[in-house]
């Protein structure tokens, strides 16, 4: 009799072990093999998986799966991996996403090449700033000659925000009707710095927008939007007079959502063209064969919940390009544009609106 | 009359623990510091869906004690690990590095059957870390947070080899409930830095949240001193929002120990006095 329900109990613990032994099994990794098909199927499957714009962009991502793996040969060297890769990316019509081996990076660059620059940095610094400005980090400033204007450009988010060169600028320019922001070709970087930046130009809290991420691997399954909140820079001087931000097709990522946080400000004016877009915070991962992978994979949205992956248009009546003729004769039409704006309003105390002119006599 | 006040003070006598030359049971302190080498195979889906490999390193403490309120039945175990892992992936062109700090308290129902001891009880554990996978841009860093409550199981074996006496154990612990910290799938850290912190705290069951954490061990005592060795398997897999986190750890265990107690200077050691140790 004892011996029985020993045995029961040898049995019941045997099995209850077992039992607790094979779960972390029910804990799926996908397996990719180290070749041509492995890495192919592991890039798009994280891609699959992860990227946040399937169905915003339209993109039939097991169509493109098809159509590349199609042309994957045995025996192609893996420049030409790269390459059917890469085409396979652009498909995404994505800046953020690149695929990054230790030969090269490769890098959608539609969102601007399609567009005119419509920036160039030397004519702001031999014509408007005449060489003589203060910089710190990725930022320079000065006093717009002729003018009553102050200009600050931001060449990278990358480059942290000195509040204390905020500061000292603002107060150099005090007496200054307006300040321009040129965030021209500023590709972006870290996002926390547009909440810094923005802090120096509101006077109370205000919505920085929504962000959402994806709860699974689903092409739908994402979360409920975020609010987020950008605070005013509490112990730093504050620029509330009137600010126009100058962007092109190059302002991207952060730059692109600190002008889609700006824009609605009510002394502010965004002036040139429409920004590049970039509003999905991008994610990383990684192939078997070593090279890894970036992509957007958390939508960023404006307080008004519109998605800025497409860009940020200008203010009414703002969109202005760079005179290429006037150019030549070292003027730069959308810093005349917005020097206009400013001195205008100054004159009329009116509502900060676009001038009818656009600032630049042919 | 006299003889309830002989009751009374006996009752008292009782109560206060005035037992005259009764046994007074000792519980010496089983202090081990520990080193620990081996190998890590890590998987964090949130940073790579390969499986890193390479080495992990570590320091631990351990103290083991036979309780108070019924110290021949009743033993305490409490363990704090120090642990970092270096692995790459599979190329050898990424590092992944695990860093956790974790705390366990034991307390397990102890038989004793000559040479032979027994254990089983229950734990809580707290296991803090960090992964950091340096080639990521805005999910570089898994966080690892995790509270759990469990059994502990045991079986040691006194023995001599070569004269020297011996100890051999092996000892597992499981947790079965609790709660852990995961992010969302596709959650950036940023987006809980802004404040969404919904969701971020998991119930824990060994269904997702699995881990079996083996020590197999040696105590060669040398006099007042004890060498530990050891080897030690550790499994972990855990699944919270489709995040997987798997690591598997083989490391070798070798450090020092020693049994202490301390006595009150009123009342030194005495021959009626009952030594009870946790482990030998």
């Amino acid at each position: 009799m004892k011996t029985q329900r020993l045995r029961y109990y040898i049995l019941g613990v045997t099995f209850v072990l077992a039992a607790l032994l094979s779960l972390p099994g029910c804990h799926k990794v996908e397996n990719w093999d180290n070749d041509l098909y492995g890495n192919f199927d592991a890039l798009w499957t994280i891609l699959d998986e992860h990227y946040c714009f399937f169905e915003d962009k339209d993109v039939d991502w097991d169509a493109v799966r098809t159509h590349y793996r199609s042309q994957l040969k045995p025996g192609m060297d893996y420049n030409e991996f790269f390459d059917v890769c890469s085409a396979m990316l652009d498909e995404l019509r994505d800046g953020h996403t690149n695929l990054i081996s230790w030969f090269d990076v490769s890098y959608y660059r539609q969102w601007w090449t399609d567009y005119p620059q419509n920036f160039n940095l030397r004519i702001v610094q031999q014509y408007y700033l005449n060489f003589d400005y203060h910089s710190s980090g990725g930022m320079i400033w000065g006093k717009l000659p002729d003018c009553n204007v102050g200009y600050l450009y931001y060449s990278s988010f990358s480059s942290p925000v000195n509040s204390s060169f905020i500061d000292n600028m603002m107060l150099s320019l005090k007496d200054c009707d307006g300040l321009i922001i040129d965030v021209r070709d500023n590709g972006g970087g870290d996002i926390d710095n547009v909440r810094k930046l923005v802090g120096h130009f509101i006077s109370e809290r205000i919505s920085g927008g929504y962000i959402r991420h994806k709860t699974g691997p689903g092409h739908s399954d994402f979360s409920e939007p975020y609010e987020f909140f950008i605070d005013t820079a509490e112990g730093h001087v504050r620029w509330l007079k009137y600010v126009v931000v100058l962007a092109n097709r190059s302002t991207f990522s952060a730059a692109n959502n600190f002008v889609s946080v700006m824009k609605p400000l009510p002394h502010v004016l965004v002036a040139g063209d429409t920004t590049g877009g970039g509003s999905g915070m991008p994610f990383s991962s990684e192939l078997p064969c070593g090279w890894s992978v970036r992509f957007s994979a958390c939508p960023v949205y404006d307080a008004d919940m519109n998605l800025t992956e497409y860009g940020v248009e200008p203010s009414e009546g703002c969109k202005v390009d760079m005179d290429a003729q006037a150019a030549l004769r070292g003027h730069d039409t959308i810093i005349d544009f917005a020097v206009l704006a400013i001195t205008t309003a100054a004159e009329e105390h009116g509502r900060f609106v676009a001038p009818q002119s656009t600032g630049f006599e042919h | 009359m006299k003889a309830r006040i002989l009751a009374i003070l006996s009752l008292l006598m009782i109560c206060f623990g005035i037992r005259g030359e009764e046994a007074r049971p000792l519980r010496p302190v089983l202090s081990a510091f520990t080193v620990e080498g081996g190998t890590a195979h890590v998987i964090e889906t949130y940073l790579s869906p390969l499986r890193y490999s390479g080495q992990r390193f570590g320091v631990g403490y351990e103290r083991m004690q036979a309780m108070k309120f019924d110290p021949s039945r009743w033993t305490m175990d409490l363990e704090v690990r120090l642990m970092c892992s270096h692995t790459l992936n599979p190329a050898h062109n990424a590092t992944m590095w695990h860093g956790s700090v974790e705390g366990r308290w034991s307390m397990m129902r102890t038989w004793r059957r000559g040479p032979w001891r027994y254990y089983a009880g229950g734990n809580t554990d707290l296991d803090l870390g960090v992964m950091y996978n340096a080639r990521n841009s805005n999910n570089p860093v898994a966080a690892k947070a995790a509270w759990t409550v469990g059994v502990t199981g045991a079986v040691a074996f006194n023995t001599k080899l070569r004269g020297v006496p011996v100890c051999l154990r092996y000892m597992a612990m499981l947790p079965l409930t609790g709660a852990f910290f995961s992010p969302a799938y596709g959650e950036l850290y940023y987006e809980i830095y802004l404040g969404n912190r919904h969701g971020l705290c998991r119930a824990a069951w060994p269904g997702n949240y699995f881990r079996l954490d083996n020590l197999l061990s040696a105590d060669l005592r040398f006099g007042g001193t004890v060498l530990r060795l050891g080897y030690r398997l550790d499994v972990r897999s855990s699944e919270a929002s489709h995040i997987v986190t798997r690591t598997v750890t083989h490391t070798a265990v070798v450090g020092v120990a020693s049994e202490w107690i301390s006595l009150p200077a009123k009342r030194p050691l005495q021959e009626t006095d009952r030594i009870i140790n946790a482990l030998y």
